[in-house]
């Protein structure tokens, strides 16, 4: 069985995973946590690849959840390094009265901004 | 043919409004949504389409303010080819631009062509149009500037006034009008030209300042300065020392 077992080096971006293994996986059931200012958000997948140095290839039921918002998608590149995450896969963002449904989604700026592309539909209650 | 499109498209925009449950938005768009959460606003780009139980608005760009969370909607910016109505409110119109602040009940139309059209009311003009829902103040700015309703016409550069709080009717209680070529006003039978026009509906006055002109009835008078009585449909006009008052009777026979 591997184990992985990675700490990152940034400050604000912790990294860890489970001991269960998945094929083709370098990381199985990774949990990531974003932390800026004001919010903390935590990542988690079933599936991760290293890419290169920086970026991680989140795969199946990939989900970023804060306490203002989750995101949920199946495959998300990660840049551990500038804390951004994209998504060309079907994305669905759920917020308190507020659902975002769109084509994929780009976070920036430690999760402040995010972008969703393509035919986009919201529903505000 | 022309009523099978008319029922094709009364269809597909009643299962659209079916599909909302009660209080809900429903917004699409052909090129995504922008969110800053710190800035607390969202963009929401190309041909975006929103509907609500109480109103639709189309437009090429919209962003929107808010506060606690995305439904939580401050303000409404929308951008390029508006156009919006609301059968609830028995409004619609449409402009370049559109400016919707929710809590003081402040909507802006601007740009050329604007149009605001409610159930008793119409406003036009190619600079912008501005109507405060809750304290009854609006304007009209620019070109083109002209208010209807069933006895009044207005026109000029700058129309401000201020509606009643009478629910039923959004009737015309204050009125300033100002155009430095020349403003006009028709109301019944007679038409008022003057670069600034005041109108009180509190003691039935309308008063004309500058280059005043009252026809009425085939007779056309000029002065400087003017006023009509709205109550008993009355006017006089008065003169400055240098210039006098001066009548022309036409013949239209």
């Amino acid at each position: 069985m591997i184990i992985f077992s990675k700490r990152l080096s940034m400050i604000n971006l912790e990294i860890s995973d489970s001991k269960i293994n998945i094929p083709n996986a370098d990381i199985s059931k990774p949990k990531f946590t974003i932390n800026n200012e004001t919010k903390k958000i935590y990542v988690t997948a079933n599936k991760g690849n290293f890419l290169n140095n920086n970026e991680i290839l989140l795969k199946d039921n990939v989900r970023f959840k804060s306490n203002e918002f989750s995101i949920e998608t199946e495959k998300v590149i990660f840049n551990r390094d500038n804390q951004t995450a994209q998504s060309k896969t079907k994305s669905l963002f759920k917020s308190k009265n507020t659902t975002i449904s769109s084509d994929g989604f780009d976070i920036f700026d430690s999760g402040d901004r995010i972008v969703f592309y393509g035919k986009s539909f919201v529903i505000l209650k | 043919m022309r009523l099978i499109l008319k029922l094709i498209i009364i269809f597909i925009f009643s299962t659209s409004v079916l599909a909302l449950e009660k209080g809900e938005t429903e917004i699409t768009t052909e090129d995504g949504i922008e969110v800053f959460q710190n800035e607390k606003y969202y963009l929401l780009k190309k041909n975006v389409k929103i509907l609500s139980d109480t109103f639709s608005l189309n437009a090429d760009l919209v962003k929107i303010d808010f506060d606690k969370s995305l439904y939580d909607i401050v303000e409404l910016n929308a951008e390029g080819n508006v156009d919006f109505i609301s059968p609830e409110f028995k409004l619609n119109g449409n402009g370049e631009k559109l400016r919707f602040e929710v809590n003081i009940e402040k909507l802006k139309v601007e740009g050329i062509k604007s149009e605001l059209i409610t159930e008793d009311i119409e406003m036009f003009s190619d600079g912008y149009i501005e109507v405060n829902n809750i304290n009854g103040n609006f304007s009209l700015i620019g070109p083109n500037s002209k208010l209807i309703n069933e006895t009044i016409l207005i026109k000029g550069n700058s129309i401000k006034g201020i509606f009643s709080s009478k629910e039923d009717q959004k009737e015309v209680i204050f009125l300033d009008v100002f155009d430095d070529k020349i403003s006009y006003v028709k109301n019944n039978d007679t038409e008022m030209f003057a670069k600034k026009i005041i109108f009180n509906n509190e003691i039935s006055l309308i008063e004309l300042i500058d280059d005043v002109t009252i026809i009425r009835d085939g007779e056309k008078i000029t002065g400087n300065y003017g006023t009509l009585d709205t109550k008993n449909n009355s006017y006089k006009i008065k003169s400055n020392d240098k210039t006098k008052v001066k009548v022309i009777i036409q013949n239209n026979e």
